[in-house]
Parts: C-alpha cells; sequence; structure tokens
C-alpha cells in the first residue's frame, strides 16, 4: 500500500495538470462547461484573501478558496504535492532535467526558507495596497497566465501548419477545416522567460520555487502548522535516515529524523515507506510548535513590511497611476471591469479572459497601465474586438474584476468612444465609398452624410472598436477608440429605431 | 425525331422529367401544389418569383418554371451555396437567411441527387457567434449539410480576375471554385454605403479581405468578384427584407414574402432593387442607380432590363 502512494500522488499530479489544460481549452466559445473553466483560481486562498481584502467586498466565486485553506488545516499541505498544477510542472521538469542533482550534500537552507515569509509578507503589503506583485508570483495565477499567453499560441501555430499537410492525405470533401486564426499576445516572451527562470531554479534545489518563493505555499505552510492529521514516529525507528533521503522538500532533519516540520510537509507520505514501519499519520490535536523553525526576527518581517509599503507606495505615485496627463486613453478595460484603481488590485493577470474572448481582442499589459496593472486586460481593437453578445470575460473572471453582466447590460456599457481621424480616413480624405465602420457598427453609432462619409454619433458608441478592427486603412486604422475614465451606462434605444 | 439535336427541345423534355419527378412525390400530399407546378413545366423562364406559401413552399413553387432542381444539381456532385449569415442577428430581424428556406433549399438539393451541400459564408461577426444567433447553423445541420465559415486562410485560393475591371486578383474560397453547383442564396437588405445588398454583392462574402475592396471601389468590385465563378443559380430569400440600417440592423423590416430563383446573376437584383424606395426620390430604386448592378451589366453578367427576360410570377398555394 505505501509503495503505491507515490505513483498515485504522480498520478494526480498529471491528471491536476491536464485538467487544467483541458479548463483552459474550454475557456471558450460556447462556454457551457458545467465546471466552472476558473476552477483552479477559485480554489487559491491566497488570491482569496488579497482580493476581498482589496476590493472590501465578499466575491462569492472565491469562496471555495476558504474551504481548500479548512482542509489544509486538517490534512495539512496537501495541495502543493498533490494538485498544484504548477508544482507538477515543475517536479516534472526537475525529473528530466536536474536529475543527477538527488541531494549531493544537504546545506543549510535557514536564509532561504526566511526569504519565502520575507517574500510573503512583502506582497501581502504591496497587495493589498495594490501592487500587484503577489499575482506575478501566485502559482495558480501564473501557470494559466503562462499557459495562455506564452503556449497557447504556438500550439495553434503548429495546429495550423500541421493541418494542411495533413489534409494532403484526407479527400477534400467533406473534411474541410479552416485554420484557427492564431491568438496574439504582445507580452508572451516576458511571461515565457519569467516561467523558464522558475524552472531553472530547479538546479539549486528541487523545487526550489515551492519551497522558497511561493506566496502560496507559504500561506499554506501557516496554516498547515495548526493541521490535525499529524506524522507520529515511534520507537521502532533505527535513525536510518531513509525517511530523510527520501523528502522532497527536507522536511525531516537528519539530526532528529523521529520529528519533521509539519509547515513544509507537502504529504506525499513518502516517508511511510519506512522499513520499520515506525512512521504514521494519524489524527491528533493541533500541535503549533515545531522543530527547527525559522527564525524570523522582528527586524526581518518589519523590513519586509516596509519594503512592500515603500514599493507600493512609489508605484503609486508614478504617473500613469495618477490622474496624471500621462494616463493612457487608448486603455480600454473590457465591458464590465472595475473603476481603474480597484481593478488593477482585484484583477491576478490569470490570462482566462484573454483565452476566452472569441475575437483575440484582450491583451495582457506590460506597463501600459502603469507597473501597478502589470499583466492586466486591456481591448486591443486594431487586434480585435469586442463582440456584441459576447459577456464572457466577466463569465470567467475568478475575482470579478470584470464584472459577471447580462448581454444588454454589456451592450449598453460604454467603455470608450471612436473618433476618426478625417485625414487619414478614405472617405473623408480620398472621398471614396468606404463606409466599413458604419457598416460593421452594431449600435448604430457611426452614420453617413449626404456624401457617405461617417460620423460617430459618441451618445451611441459602446467602444467594442469594431471599427478600428475593420478600418481598411493600412497601419493605425482612420477611427481610433479612446477611453476617458470610468466605463458608463448608455440610455437603451429602441430597437426599431 | 429529328428533332434530337435541337437543343432547346431536349432540355424541355428533360425540363418536364424533372418537374414532374419533383411534382411526383407531392402530388400524394398535395394536390393544389400539384396543379401549380404541372402548368409551369411547360414553359422554361429565366427569372421566376414566387408568392403567398411557406418558405418551402416559395421554393419548390419558384425552382418548378426554372427547370426544378434537376437542372442544375446532378447525381453525386457537391453543391456549395454562398448564404447570407454575416451578422450576429436573429431570424426575425432579416439581416441574415431565413433558416426554413435554407432548409429547404439544402432538402432540395438532396433530392435532386447532390452528393453534399455545403453552405459557406466568410463572416463579418464572429463565425460562432452568427451560425448560433441567425439559427442557420441548426438549421443547415439538420438539413444534413455542412456549414463553413471562412475564418481561417487555408480555405481559400488565390484567383486571377482576367475580366474584372480594377479586382485584378483576389483571394477565393477554394469550395466555391471546386464544387460542382454553385448557388448564390442572398437577401436583398438596405445598405448605406452601396444603397443595397443584393445577390451579386452577397458574394463579397467569399472573398478573404473583403474590407480592402472598398479602398480599392467597392461597385466595381463586386461586379468583378462575379465574374471569377457565376453562380449557377440564384436563389433570392426576399420572405422578409432589412429596409433600414442596413446591412447589420436591426432596423426596419418589411415582409415581402417572395422567393425568386434565377439563372441570370443580375436579373433577380434588377428586380429585388424595386423592393427598396430611393431615399431622395422616395420612389422604388431602378436598377441602374444601383452602381454594381449596372457595373455587372455593363461586363455582360447579365440582364438589367427586366423586359428582356423571361420573368414568371406564381403563387404557391
Amino acid at each position: 500500500m505505501t509503495r503505491t502512494i507515490p505513483y498515485l500522488r504522480r498520478a494526480i499530479q498529471v491528471l491536476s495538470f491536464c485538467f487544467l489544460l483541458y479548463l483552459i481549452l474550454k475557456t471558450a466559445f460556447p462556454l457551457e462547461l458545467k465546471i466552472p473553466v476558473d476552477l483552479y483560481l477559485r480554489l487559491d486562498p491566497f488570491i482569496g484573501i488579497i482580493t476581498i481584502l482589496t476590493k472590501k467586498d465578499v466575491i462569492l466565486r472565491m469562496l471555495p478558496a476558504f474551504g481548500v485553506l479548512l482542509l489544509v488545516m486538517i490534512f495539512g499541505n496537501f495541495f502543493c504535492g498533490w494538485f498544484c498544477p504548477m508544482g507538477s510542472t515543475i517536479d516534472f521538469f526537475d525529473r528530466i532535467l536536474f536529475r543527477e542533482n538527488k541531494r549531493t550534500k544537504g546545506f543549510d537552507d535557514q536564509p532561504l526558507r526566511r526569504l519565502r515569509y520575507g517574500v510573503f509578507f512583502f506582497s501581502l503589503v504591496a497587495g493589498l495596497m495594490a501592487f500587484q506583485v503577489m499575482y506575478l508570483l501566485d502559482p495558480i495565477s501564473l501557470i494559466t497566465r503562462t499557459m495562455v499567453i506564452s503556449f497557447y499560441p504556438p500550439t495553434i501555430f503548429i495546429f495550423n501548419h500541421l493541418l494542411p499537410q495533413i489534409q494532403k492525405f484526407l479527400p477534400r470533401n467533406p473534411f474541410i477545416m479552416s485554420t484557427i486564426p492564431l491568438p496574439l499576445f504582445k507580452v508572451n516572451l516576458f511571461i515565457f522567460v519569467f516561467f523558464v527562470i522558475i524552472l531553472a531554479l530547479g538546479v539549486v534545489r528541487k523545487r526550489f520555487w515551492c519551497r522558497y518563493l511561493c506566496p502560496l505555499g507559504t500561506l499554506f505552510s501557516i496554516f498547515s502548522r495548526l493541521r490535525i492529521f499529524r506524522r507520529f514516529v515511534t520507537d521502532g525507528c533505527t535513525d536510518c535516515q531513509r525517511c530523510v533521503k527520501e523528502c522532497p522538500v527536507g522536511a525531516i532533519s537528519e539530526a532528529a529524523p523521529q520529528h519533521y516540520r509539519q509547515q513544509d510537509c507537502i504529504s506525499c507520505f513518502k516517508c511511510l515507506e519506512c522499513p520499520t514501519k515506525a512512521v504514521s499519520f494519524q489524527f491528533a490535536s493541533p500541535h503549533w510548535k515545531t522543530e527547527d523553525r525559522v527564525s524570523l526576527s522582528r527586524r526581518y518581517v518589519l523590513g519586509s513590511l516596509a519594503f512592500g509599503f515603500v514599493s507600493a507606495l512609489v508605484i503609486k505615485t508614478n504617473p500613469l497611476q495618477t490622474e496624471s496627463g500621462l494616463r493612457n486613453n487608448r486603455l480600454i478595460r473590457p465591458p464590465g471591469s472595475l473603476p481603474e484603481e480597484k481593478f488593477v488590485s482585484v484583477c491576478t493577470g490569470c490570462g482566462e479572459c484573454l483565452k476566452v474572448c472569441p475575437n483575440n481582442a484582450l491583451q495582457s499589459t506590460l506597463l501600459e497601465a502603469g507597473l501597478a496593472g502589470l499583466y492586466t486586460p486591456r481591448l486591443v481593437p486594431r487586434i480585435g474586438y469586442c463582440e456584441e453578445f459576447c459577456n464572457f470575460c466577466g463569465r470567467v473572471c475568478p475575482t470579478e474584476a470584470i464584472r459577471p453582466l447580462l448581454i444588454e447590460e454589456k451592450r449598453l456599457l460604454q467603455m470608450g468612444v471612436a473618433h476618426i481621424d478625417k485625414t487619414r480616413c478614405i472617405a473623408w480624405d480620398m472621398e471614396k465609398i468606404c463606409l466599413v465602420c458604419n457598416e460593421q457598427c452594431s449600435y448604430h453609432a457611426i452614420v453617413g452624410d449626404d456624401k457617405k462619409r461617417p460620423i460617430v454619433k459618441e451618445e451611441k458608441c459602446t467602444g467594442c472598436g469594431i471599427c478600428e478592427n475593420k478600418c481598411p486603412v493600412d497601419g493605425e486604422a482612420a477611427i481610433i477608440v479612446y477611453s476617458f475614465g470610468a466605463q458608463k451606462k448608455l440610455k437603451p434605444e429602441n430597437a426599431k429605431d | 425525331m429529328d428533332h434530337d439535336s435541337n437543343n432547346k427541345l431536349t432540355r424541355r423534355q428533360f425540363i418536364k422529367g424533372a418537374a414532374t419527378a419533383i411534382v411526383l412525390p407531392s402530388l400524394l400530399s398535395n394536390q393544389i401544389f400539384f396543379y401549380g407546378s404541372l402548368a409551369h413545366a411547360a414553359e422554361e423562364s429565366d427569372l421566376v418569383i414566387a408568392k403567398n406559401g411557406t418558405p418551402s413552399q416559395l421554393l419548390q413553387a419558384a425552382m418548378a418554371p426554372i427547370g426544378g432542381m434537376g437542372r442544375f444539381v446532378k447525381k453525386g456532385q457537391r453543391v456549395v451555396i454562398k448564404a447570407n449569415i454575416a451578422w450576429a442577428r436573429t431570424p426575425d430581424q432579416a439581416c441574415t437567411n431565413n433558416p426554413e428556406l435554407l432548409s429547404a433549399l439544402i432538402k432540395m438539393c438532396y433530392e435532386a441527387g447532390a452528393k453534399r451541400v455545403a453552405v459557406w459564408d466568410h463572416t463579418c461577426d464572429n463565425y460562432q457567434f452568427t451560425f448560433s444567433r441567425s439559427g442557420l447553423k441548426e438549421a443547415a445541420q439538420k438539413a444534413g449539410a455542412d456549414l463553413f465559415s471562412g475564418h481561417g486562410h487555408n480555405v481559400y485560393k488565390q484567383v486571377e480576375v482576367p475580366k474584372g475591371k480594377k479586382l485584378k486578383t483576389a483571394e477565393v474560397l477554394r469550395d466555391v471554385l471546386e464544387g460542382d453547383v454553385f448557388i448564390n442564396f442572398p437577401l436583398p437588405k438596405h445598405h448605406f454605403a452601396t444603397e443595397l445588398t443584393l445577390g451579386l454583392k452577397n458574394l463579397i462574402g467569399i472573398v478573404w479581405d473583403m474590407e480592402q475592396l472598398h479602398k480599392i471601389d467597392l461597385h466595381q468590385c463586386i461586379a468583378d468578384i462575379n465574374t471569377v465563378r457565376k453562380p449557377d443559380l440564384v436563389v433570392v430569400d426576399a420572405i422578409r427584407i432589412l429596409t433600414t440600417n442596413g446591412p447589420k440592423g436591426p432596423g426596419k423590416t418589411e415582409d415581402i414574402g417572395e422567393v425568386i430563383a434565377s439563372t441570370d446573376i443580375v436579373a433577380p437584383d434588377a428586380y429585388a432593387a424595386a423592393f427598396f424606395k430611393h431615399p431622395k426620390t422616395g420612389k422604388p430604386f431602378k436598377p441602374e442607380e444601383i452602381k454594381f448592378v449596372k457595373n455587372a451589366y455593363d461586363l455582360g453578367l447579365g440582364q438589367i432590363d427586366l423586359s428582356k427576360v423571361r420573368v414568371k410570377k406564381v403563387s404557391a398555394t
């Protein structure tokens, strides 16, 4: 029985990762899956705590995360080792890339273990003050973002190039399959490099990221000190050191294998493979005290807190984040987004909305919204426009930074307003019959004058950007959507008007 | 018979046969329809206007005098229908084809022996939304046809447009070029830029970069693109038309209740133009007032003058 546990764990890890990929693939039209496609994010208590504190409102979708936290208090940190898709990926790459690195010599990782708490306090304070560093580090948000932004487009690219080759061997009819419009994300390289660095850290130590940096892991660590399902070692222990060697997170010290650091234990149950069967896990009353604990000095904690506080302040006082003239007026937020300041503090940048957008209209920002808004979604009409009868982005947002709206509400929400550059418009400048923008507009917001030149009716324009998207002018369109602060509700019009 | 070499006569014989083939099954079910169709079958027409009836009755009535679907679709052939599914609108808004009529058209093709029917459009809104909201995906699939969207670049083929005046090359749906039978299935709509969307303009939806045509010269490009693959048959869905806010709507609609079948590709546009009133004069549009219709006529694609076409008006019930 105990021998099968490692295999079982591996299998569950693989399944969990594949399930995440499945959910990501299903984050698309028609979005009819019974399970929420952002399930993993909803189960992430770190995101749950921060978003509920920054939004100052209960987010119903994030409540399951606290159930996970409760389970951690019972069973210890089972999530990282069994279910975390990021942990699975890291385990996989550690196995194939850094195999030789198998615990040759132990080294004192006290400073690194301390760093973990430093990062946690830093991101906690910074996060509460709306600098979203912890969203960059949160493993679930990170892996979803990386998969969507960096790995999904190459997959489609390969598919599109293989398809014609495969089709050569098939009879043409009726096997007609269209290639898929290639999704494009501007920040894919940055996210890819960050991901590779995390995997490469495995060269220092296995699961380096999980042990020393991951803030979700740290949160679980803190709570799993209260675990009820605990490890016990009987007197049968012969001090053979086998469990010390086997422990993937080094939670059992060489000096005293009878004890372990319950906060670092990921409940992999490898130590159950004890030759004398001296190790067992049993339910018992919580035991806060632990062996070989990290010595967090007051200075260290206060230092991390202060660092987070000051960093957040510096970022908050950047002109991009304030009501200055530098505010980017082409930064159009998805329909139903919270007001900008709240939006950047609640959005985790997970990329779910980017994936679900049927027209690839949503893009991750890099610095357009300032550092606080790193990897938050924006509408880039030249790449894609906001589909009239689609409210998917609000439906998949785990933190409700994009509010879930009904289609009818969404159709009356103004994200921005289109403006015509008459010097570049071929109808105004060259007197051609074009009016593509008028033809495409879903809201009758663009009318033609008597010479068939387009004019925007601002009171009807929602800023969906279909006009900018379809404008036949080369390069930058001759009609451009600008945002101006908060999204506002438009007056409903009579359908037959 | 010494008339065997006479093309007209053999065709007529064939048409009679085909009409009988269509009519015979319905003989048992619909007595009135039987008499109406038999009367038409004797005479060949280029343009048939059917009125009064359900969509499938209208189509049956419109097709019979023109020779029935058997004239166009032979056994084992692939039929390609260019429908108008450009916008994510509901069927009652008349911005996309009537689902019942599409369904009837597909079934008619299969009855004539088609191997496979494919319905195509390069949609303007996202194809997933247009296909589901318009109800045409369901209708096409229930009738057994494949519904395809031209959103992928691989389904197009670059072609020269030798007869084109302004458009010299274009990327056109490969299936349209290679299909055995090509049916244009437009619906007349108001269109702000070109005044009207009619059958000729419907073929813009077989081109990859549609918006670029506006840059060249939209009216001439519409005519030019019709020279690439001339539809074998035009079936105009004028059951309900959109008279304002075209082409995307929603706008005012008008129930015309007609289905027009034609072998001439310009004539049905010339006829359907009169459904709409000119915004300045308030009188029905003359065909010459729609520039792309005039351009197509000038290219010799068909007849703009309805008096020179054999027009037949029939009642479906």
